[in-house]
């Protein structure tokens, strides 16, 4: 009897496991087979595809402007990757490891200024960037970028900074060693792990935003590789498969980055959220 | 921002460890130093997030349009672009519906599905649940836009794969059915776009919480003949409720301020005024329009219901006194 339910709910458990995989991975496999199909005229004819090609992304890559939205949507990132981490790892440090007046009113803003809607701050940030001559300028767009990732890689990087022991300072003090040395030469390589990931966030916080670089990309020229995207589509009718294949070439490298983070994504949100 | 990865969707506003109270106890005889390790830090956001915050509600009492670009005077109206939005029909009929029916079907149904699937995840065996986790975070690591793509391409109105089954099964004439037009079937889309990307942060995050309730709560309630029902609403919920908090704000925050999945659909940019949300319509005030402080004044309405909302949640889940 016992052996009966057992099996029965093992059954169901199973079924809910395989209709949760088709819902989650349906879109993701789509969009791939579509890339790679030779007709991808119809949706049923992908579904199942009977001849593969690499004719979609061979067009996508060699005709057309895509390749150069990737380099500037690449460009845009690392500005971003870099001058976040860079600053981040500096505000970090300060809250971490010292304790000032307003330290507390400092923490706080950070969190209260990323629940800014992005849609708050467009208008102005385009007025700006307007006024300062920045419009169509990847580094413009990557100075925004930073300050956009910025709010989330100071706490993350709080975190890191803080788990570090303040004894092995100490001890590079002792051993003669300056502030800046000991900055660069002890916290840095320990603190590396969450720098690796703070940077990954940068980077797909960079890679798929999508109304500034909309606002501020005028020129074809400068559109990053999220915009430059709606170029494929005609007045009336669309060629999804170069469109599926530039979805999967912007989505790839967005997907090997979010796996590589996922361990500590994920238990670095339940630590968070779990204390409430 | 638009909704993927943590930060990336907004990023939610958890320190990752907490932090040793001792670390910070030293150092006094550098008081300048921690001011200039912030100030680089601190001037770019002070610059680019908060002075434009600043900016937006200025521009909101103002009558700012292509002209004032231009010139770069400024044009004080008061109230005027307040009573004027607030007066509109189309802000109660569409715009407003459209924001907040929306938000409470996506957060509903992402917050649900994400809590079954967290408990999925539970009753699986560690091998198994990694890799189905592995599976579901590929859903969340898509980003905003090509996801949307995908959602266009699936429902297409003469080559999509929802018609062509539809038509298979002589359920849709040939004919076909635009499911773009009607602001109904527009955002189901978007709560299926929405909920599909949103899911798997909610699993991953009650699932952590679950895995912390003591299996003998569990154990002994069972043996009451509590039901799973009774045992998830009197057990589980209770004792991971700053979890249901947590991911119930964020995906809220979120939820609210879609604009790729709206503004990429057919019609989204503005051609259909049915399907606008208030970020999307802000959007097009300011920049199709050219009408810079209605556009402000939109979505300083917009940011005001969003702390509103914030506080309120605050409140109810957390009860004032946890609060403090």
């Amino acid at each position: 009897m016992t052996t009966i339910v057992r099996s029965a709910t093992g059954a169901a458990r199973a079924g809910a496991v395989a209709v949760l995989l088709s819902f989650t991975l349906f879109p993701a496999y789509f969009m791939v087979i579509s890339g790679l199909s030779a007709g991808a005229a119809s949706g049923t004819e992908v579904l199942v595809p009977v001849r593969l090609t690499l004719a979609h992304f061979e067009q996508v890559l060699l005709h057309g402007d895509f390749l150069r939205y990737l380099r500037n949507s690449a460009v845009v990132a690392i500005i971003t990757v870099v001058g976040s981490g860079l600053l981040a790892l500096f505000a970090a440090v300060a809250v971490a490891r010292f304790r000032f007046r307003m330290r507390t009113t400092v923490l706080v803003m950070v969190l209260v200024v990323q629940m800014v809607p992005l849609e708050a701050l467009v208008i102005p940030l385009f007025l700006m960037a307007r006024d300062l001559r920045m419009l169509n300028s990847l580094i413009g767009l990557a100075v925004v970028y930073i300050a956009l990732s910025l709010p989330f890689a100071v706490w993350m990087l709080r975190g890191f900074v803080a788990a570090v022991p303040v004894e092995v300072e100490e001890a590079a003090a002792i051993d003669g060693a300056s502030w800046g040395r000991t900055l660069w030469s002890v916290l840095l390589p320990l603190a590396a792990p969450g720098l690796v990931a703070c940077s990954i966030f940068s980077f797909i916080t960079a890679w798929n935003e999508f109304i500034l670089a909309l606002t501020f990309m005028n020129d074809s020229d400068k559109f990053t590789a999220a915009v430059g995207l709606r170029q494929f589509f005609g007045l009336n009718t669309t060629a999804w498969g170069p469109v599926m294949a530039a979805s999967t070439l912007i989505t790839l490298p967005v997907m090997v980055f979010f796996l590589f983070v996922q361990r500590g994504l994920v238990s670095g949100l339940a630590a968070g959220a779990v204390k409430g | 921002m638009a909704r993927t990865a943590v930060p990336v969707r907004g990023g939610p506003a958890v320190s990752v460890r907490p932090t040793p109270t001792r670390t910070s106890r030293r150092r006094h005889r550098a008081p300048l130093r921690p001011l200039l390790l912030l100030a680089p830090a601190l001037a770019v956001m002070g610059i680019l997030l908060l002075y434009p915050l600043v900016r937006v509600v200025l521009l909101s009492f103002q009558d700012y349009t292509l002209a004032n670009v231009v010139s770069g005077a400024s044009d004080y109206t008061g109230l005027r672009n307040y009573t004027l939005l607030l007066r509109d029909p189309y802000l109660w009929t569409v715009v407003l519906p459209n924001t907040v029916v929306f938000a409470i079907l996506a957060v509903g149904g992402t917050v649900v599905l994400g809590t079954l699937v967290a408990l999925l995840l539970q009753s699986l065996r560690p091998l198994s649940r990694t890799i189905v986790i592995g599976c579901v975070l590929v859903a969340w690591a898509m980003p905003a836009v090509t996801g949307t793509y995908v959602w266009i391409w699936i429902f297409d109105v003469d080559r999509g794969i929802v018609f062509q089954l539809l038509h298979g099964t002589g359920l849709l004439g040939a004919e076909g059915h635009n499911w773009f037009t009607d602001r109904v079937s527009f955002y189901a889309i978007v709560v299926l776009n929405v909920v599909h990307h949103g899911f798997p942060f909610v699993a991953v995050t009650v699932l952590a919480g679950l895995l912390t309730v003591p299996g003998e709560l569990h154990e002994a309630a069972r043996l009451d003949g509590a039901t799973a029902w009774q045992r998830f609403r009197h057990i589980t919920f209770p004792a991971i409720r700053p979890v249901f908090a947590v991911v119930t704000i964020l995906s809220t925050i979120w939820d609210f301020k879609v604009f790729a999945q709206v503004y990429l659909m057919p019609g989204g940019a503005g051609s259909n005024a049915q399907v606008l949300n208030l970020g999307v319509w802000s959007y097009i005030r300011s920049f199709a329009q050219q009408s810079y402080g209605t556009g402000a004044a939109i979505a300083v309405l917009l940011t005001a219901l969003l702390l509103a909302i914030t506080l309120v949640y605050l409140r109810v889940l957390f009860g004032s006194e946890e609060l403090r």
